[in-house]
């Protein structure tokens, strides 16, 4: 082969001769091919951004004020009595270390009833942060600060330094907040902040802004910064702590001292009754919270790879349609010397362009979604796991690499196949132009393949999930299954078109455009294969995913049927979370439960504990009148009564099967859970169902664990029956407007909310579902495309034989509708497995729910009509353009 | 005012509040708090604690440590504890143990390390509670893990424990070399004309002191003298003043020397101004004094201009004659940032020599008010 042009220099000429000329012809293709890849990138990395923005803004939120801490500690259940300071100061005199107690709550703001239902999204949820203000000006950070919480730090040289009056007054009775500049988009911070804090609607003053600390994280918009005794008084916290936090002074050997620290706190916090409480550093817990949402930020990964999947499909169809149609000047090429491997790597090169283009538009999109992705993602967040600071979605290095990388990687192996096909392309194919492509290989008409891969997704259904750290689990195998799913779907979809085009053979007889239609349905190559498989992909998930949200709703609305008897249903409006920890003052639940029209009142209380380090939550109830009442839905009902008996269920516990799976502990079997007044051995009694909390609840008697914890008399809610002949709106308005700080919900409202609550947290998979139909259209659209600029020599053929454009745009419609219906219909019966395996398997595995099967029929049907409906109506339109396409035109 | 003994004083005050004095014309309250009486008679060591009745109070020790080896390594120190009251007119919120809203504690530490020049320092800031407090019947402050204590109420003896940062750790014991010192008349200290602007000033003029400095990872036996200010009143200077000049001199002849200057606006010295001579047997004389600046320093901090070295002219009452001592701090740099209290201030350790230069003794020279005036304690 000596004879043979290897220099490396002819590779840029052959991309501005070959390459560049080809695109300038096939603009408006290129440029969809790449808002495809586009599209791909973008929601991939979309995702990403806000799935990290919404656990790095989990918020370890003291660090906005401490920069970082040493070490935390906290109690394993409920609070930390402050009467341990002293000890602590005392027993650590030697080590130069801060200590900083703090209480963080929850607030919400003040919705009134005349306003519009405030949803999830447009109402706030602020962050109470109590510190001892005075006590965190002792922090290096506070002091490099050129602001403080008391005025100016660092007086300019010839300025008076603010007043001691003021300081002193930020002392007095009334409590002032300082906000985050990010509140206002820095403007001047306002006057007031309306807030409802536990059951009380509150107006308090602002003092001013957080102050920044030098290279410390700015405070998130949803912050807001209390003087400790200040804010213990507000939430009804007197003489409680939720942790205390430890800043070693610096100096020599920080990370020795910082070891013995962490030995002693460790040393200190145990005791003859057990932990007093649980040392652990920021990193720790914010590792603890990043493994909590690990499986659910993995599956919305999983899912936003769906549109960069189809997307790699189109651009290895849209590259080997290239290949085909380049094939003469190939063959030119080649003899003219040319070299395989030139010629391999122009279209290597010109695949990655492609990539790059696309990539790089893609983090444009993606930063751009991920501006909205991320309010869905922390929103979902907040509601399930802990409460988030949602801040805007940063594009780092890393992240533009990612999403840069995943364009480039994903053109190359799509262009790679195309790329060889090139090289390998002999002179002789100079001669027969117009010869079937290579596209898509044997293995879309192999169906050893599709068996082999459909019974792999099979058996991957039974290999158990992959265990995370913090006792989460990601169902890896589970995924696998739906990928294989996928293929062997999208394999059987390709090898059933000749099948359907021979079923609707009859058809043949009404005309010449249906017969050149079914012509091609009967013969498909490897681009309509291809076509089809994306389309079956994109179809099988959105409709697989629509399976998992009609079961999943039909589950939750049997919950709410069996678990929301009560005519209302009362928490404090500041409760929006799953961490909030607002409560119903026991004055105020008093007051409701006596209230003329309540025949009974149901008290619950959360608690929220550790158990081997993982969040969960303690609940108290009247177990008997829960049960009386028929609010369980059992998985493993009591074996006897004696749960449900005060004397006697001093030891027992119900468990939601969240609780069962995440702690492994099934009825008959016990478990030791901490409380402040010492750890309790409790026996599971019995299993229920519950979609309210995926951490998982245990429940038990609300006397004895109001004793546990200590004997305070707040309730987290409360759920009234009201009196024969009383209404509940009505009453409901008696009540709000004398208790004007609680969330009150009539029975049909409150299942409505769980209801809106529910679809809110299945948005963003909505969202990315329809980006995957959206590009999987697309990619018909442009097979089409690719398939007439590959029959330009049969267009003439049917023009010369007196076809008029709109026949044969009617034959290409018939084609294309045909393809999206063979994909529908494949796609609609793949979505059965998908969503079989997305129930019993993908969720199970995550949250560890079980859902009844259900089918949304109707959705599924309309599904299907609009992408064959879609699919016709792009491919008639693609065909009125192909009509008009010169036999010599180059793509 | 001689000393009365001790058991005298407990039968005699046990059933009276501290600070019991006899009536005079002078205004008893100012904004609520109590105002410093002449003729007062202390208790001890009840009123070696804090007075949370009068606005402001400190317990100001400066000295010099020397280690044990030879030749001594020589430091300089720092232990300070301030107590401010909140004003009387705001209304309270709900009592806190914990955390208190009425008294306010400041401490600062600071230590320079003559041979290097290295002076380092922190302050402190805490409300009463767990974090900051001070017993009110007898010295027992603390501030964060910053301690000053009162451990043999018969002998006096005092320990400390301070540092800065993880930089230096100070476990430093002092004993009374002389008696305590009661400034002004009786340990009635005026410092202005307004009839409330005056403190009760009292004085260990000469404490030995022995203890442990840690500096970094090395730990120093040190040994040394010290000297400390218990000062209390509600307002120390009248608004004329700008800040005050004060010196402490340890002389090798166990002599002690403690002069302050109350600086006015125009430059000139308020009347209030004092120098006071303490013989060895712990007895006062006031002589009268000038000061002459010699050198200035720029802050390259705050960009305060302080006097550095100092010319003092006055009378030795040993001799009857004039003298003049030469005060020459021991490093430049030894200004104390008001991050927290909001007052910048220099406090620095000095030698004291004669115009010929011989080494006469120890020094710590204060200077306020340079950077801007003080306001805090008005």
């Amino acid at each position: 082969m000596s004879g043979r042009t290897k220099s490396p220099s002819l590779t840029p000429l052959l991309l501005r001769l070959f390459t560049q000329r080809h695109w300038r012809h096939a603009f408006g293709q290129n440029l969809l091919l790449v808002l495809i890849l586009a599209l791909g990138v973008g929601v991939f990395t979309a995702v990403r951004l806000a799935n990290r923005a919404a656990v790095s803004s989990f918020t370890h939120f003291t660090e906005t004020l401490t920069g970082r801490s040493d070490w935390i500690i906290q109690a394993p259940a409920g609070t930390l009595p402050e009467n341990i300071l002293p000890e602590l100061r005392e027993a650590l005199l030697d080590l130069a270390v801060q200590i900083h107690p703090v209480v963080e709550s929850t607030a919400t703001e003040t919705t009134r009833e005349d306003k519009a239902p405030a949803t999830g999204f447009s109402r706030r949820t602020y962050t109470l942060l109590g510190v001892d203000l005075v006590g965190v000006s002792n922090l290096a950070g506070q002091q490099a600060a050129s602001e403080s919480f008391f005025g100016r730090t660092k007086p300019a040289q010839g300025t008076a330094t603010s007043s001691t009056g003021d300081f002193w007054t930020l002392f007095q009775d009334n409590p002032r907040l300082w906000v985050s500049p990010a509140l206002n988009s820095g403007a001047s911070a306002p006057a007031t902040l309306d807030l409802v804090i536990n059951d009380r609607a509150l107006s308090l003053p602002v003092a001013g802004f957080i102050p920044q600390v030098p290279d410390g994280p700015a405070a998130p918009a949803n912050l807001v910064v209390l003087d400790l005794p200040q804010l213990q008084r507000l939430v009804g916290r007197e003489g409680r702590l939720d942790r205390i936090e430890f800043v070693l002074e610096a100096g020599l050997a920080l990370a020795n001292r910082r070891i013995i620290l962490g030995e002693r706190l460790a040393a200190l916090g145990r005791n003859a009754e057990g932990e007093r409480w649980l040392a652990t550093t920021p990193g720790a817990r914010r590792e603890t919270a990043a493994t909590m949402t690990q499986a659910f930020r993995l599956n919305l990964t999983v899912l936003s790879l769906i549109a960069l999947l189809v997307g790699l499909y189109l651009v290895f169809q849209a590259l080997d349609g290239a290949v085909v149609r380049r094939r003469a000047e190939i063959a030119i090429l080649r003899s003219l010397g040319v070299d395989a491997g030139v010629i391999r790597r122009a279209w290597l090169i010109e695949a990655a362009l492609l990539g790059l283009a696309g990539g790089a538009m893609g983090l444009l999109l993606g930063w751009l979604g991920a501006q909205f992705a991320v309010r869905a993602v922390g929103q979902t967040v907040n509601a399930l796991y802990y409460a988030t600071s949602v801040s805007a979605a940063q594009l780092g290095w890393s992240e533009a690499g990612v999403g840069l990388a995943a364009g480039v990687v994903a053109s190359i192996a799509a262009g790679w196949a195309p790329a060889r096909a090139a090289a390998l392309t002999p002179p002789a194919q100079v001669l027969v132009r117009g010869a079937p492509g290579t596209i898509g290989g044997p293995w879309l008409r192999s169906w050893p393949l599709a068996l082999a891969a459909l019974g792999t997704a099979a058996l991957l259904t039974q290999v158990p999930p992959l265990e995370l750290a913090g006792g989460n689990r990601f169902p890896l195998a589970g995924h696998a299954a739906a990928l294989c799913g996928i293929i062997g779907g999208g394999v059987l979809a390709a090898l059933s078109i000749p099948v359907l085009g021979r079923v609707l053979a009859p058809f043949s007889n009404r005309g010449a455009t249906w017969r050149v239609a079914l012509g091609h349905v009967r013969r498909p190559t490897g681009r309509h294969r291809l076509a089809a498989a994306a389309l079956v992909c994109a179809i099988g998930m959105a409709a697989g995913m629509a399976i998992l949200v009609a079961s999943f709703e039909r589950s939750v609305r049997t919950w709410i049927n069996t678990a929301l008897q009560a005519d209302l249903y009362l928490s404090s409006q500041g409760a929006q979370s799953a961490s909030s920890n607002n409560r119903i003052s026991s004055a105020t639940w008093r007051a409701i439960a006596t209230h003329a029209a309540v025949e009974r009142a149901a008290l619950f209380n959360a608690y929220p504990i550790q158990i081997d380090g993982l969040p969960t939550t303690l609940g108290g109830t009247d177990l008997a009148a829960q049960n009386n009442r028929g609010g369980f839905m059992w998985l493993q009902p009591p074996l006897d009564q004696s749960v449900f008996t005060p004397s006697q269920n001093t030891t027992a516990a119900l468990v939601s099967e969240s609780f069962s799976d995440r702690f492994e502990v099934r009825r008959g079997q016990s478990i030791v859970v901490p409380t402040p007044t010492g750890p309790r051995k409790l026996n599971v009694a019995g299993v229920f169902a519950d979609y309210g909390n995926e951490r998982g609840t245990l429940l038990v008697e609300r006397s004895h664990a109001v004793e546990w914890f200590g004997g305070d008399e707040h309730v987290t809610s409360l759920s009234l029956d009201l009196r024969a002949g009383t209404t509940p709106e009505t009453v409901r308005a008696d009540m709000l407007a004398a208790h004007p700080g609680l969330s009150i919900y009539t029975n049909v409202a409150l299942r409505g909310e769980v209801l809106r609550i529910f679809h809110q947290t299945f948005s963003i998979t909505y969202a990315l579902e329809g980006i995957g139909v959206v590009v999987a259209v697309a990619g018909l659209a442009l097979t089409l495309v690719s398939v007439l600029l590959d029959r330009r020599d049969e267009l003439t053929t049917l023009r010369a034989l007196g076809f008029r454009r709109a026949e044969i745009a009617r034959a290409t419609a018939i084609e294309g509708g045909v393809l999206a219906l063979c994909a529908t219909a494949s796609g609609l019966a793949l979505s059965f497995a998908l969503g079989w395996v997305l129930i019993h398997v993908i969720n199970k595995q995550s949250f560890g729910w079980t859902l009844a099967f259900a089918v949304p029929a109707f959705q599924l049907a309309a599904l299907g009509a609009l992408v064959v409906g879609t699919g016709f109506t792009v491919s008639y339109f693609v065909g009125l353009w192909g009509a008009d396409l010169p036999s010599d035109r180059e793509e | 005012m001689k000393t009365l003994p001790p058991l005298f004083v407990l039968l005699f005050f046990v059933t009276l509040p501290c600070f019991s004095q006899a009536k005079d014309s002078s205004p008893t309250k100012l904004e609520g708090y109590a105002v410093p009486q002449k003729n007062p008679r202390f208790t001890f060591p009840r009123d070696h604690g804090a007075h949370p009745d009068f606005r402001i109070e400190w317990w100001y020790i400066t000295g010099h440590l020397f280690t044990l080896e030879t030749p001594p390594r020589r430091f300089g120190f720092q232990a300070t504890f301030f107590r401010q009251a909140a004003p009387l007119t705001l209304t309270p919120p709900a009592a806190s143990a914990y955390f208190a809203h009425d008294q306010i504690y400041l401490a600062h530490m600071a230590l320079l390390d003559v041979a290097t020049g290295r002076f380092i320092h922190q302050e402190r800031l805490n409300r009463a509670g767990w974090n900051a407090s001070a017993a009110t019947d007898t010295l027992d402050v603390m501030n964060g893990d910053w301690q000053l204590r009162l451990t043999d109420p018969v002998r006096e003896t005092l320990a400390l424990r301070g540092g800065i940062r993880a930089e230096a750790r100070f476990d430093f014991a002092f004993s009374p070399e002389k008696s305590l010192v009661r400034f002004g008349e009786g340990g009635y200290s005026r410092k202005g004309s307004a009839a409330t602007a005056a403190s009760y000033y009292l004085t260990f003029s000469r404490l030995g002191v022995n203890g442990t400095l840690q500096l970094d990872a090395v730990s120093l036996p040190v040994q040394g003298f010290a000297w400390m200010d218990h000062e209390i009143s509600s307002s120390q200077l009248d608004t004329n003043q700008v800040g005050w000049d004060w010196l402490s001199i340890h002389f090798r002849d166990g002599r002690e020397l403690m002069l302050y200057r109350l600086r006015l606006r125009d430059g000139s010295s308020d009347p209030a101004s004092t120098l006071t001579w303490v013989d060895n047997a712990g007895r006062t004389m006031h002589t009268p004094f000038r000061l002459e600046v010699l050198d200035t320093w720029k802050s390259p901090h705050t960009g305060a201009v302080y006097p550095h070295r100092l010319k003092l002219h006055t009378t030795d009452p040993a001799s009857g004659r004039t003298t003049v001592l030469q005060i020459e701090p021991l490093a430049k740099d030894q200004e104390l940032g008001g991050a927290l209290g909001g007052v910048t201030y220099y406090e620095g350790a000095c030698r004291v020599v004669d115009e010929q230069s011989n080494e006469l003794g120890s020094a710590y020279l204060e200077l306020t008010g340079y950077d801007q005036p003080v306001d805090a304690l008005r």
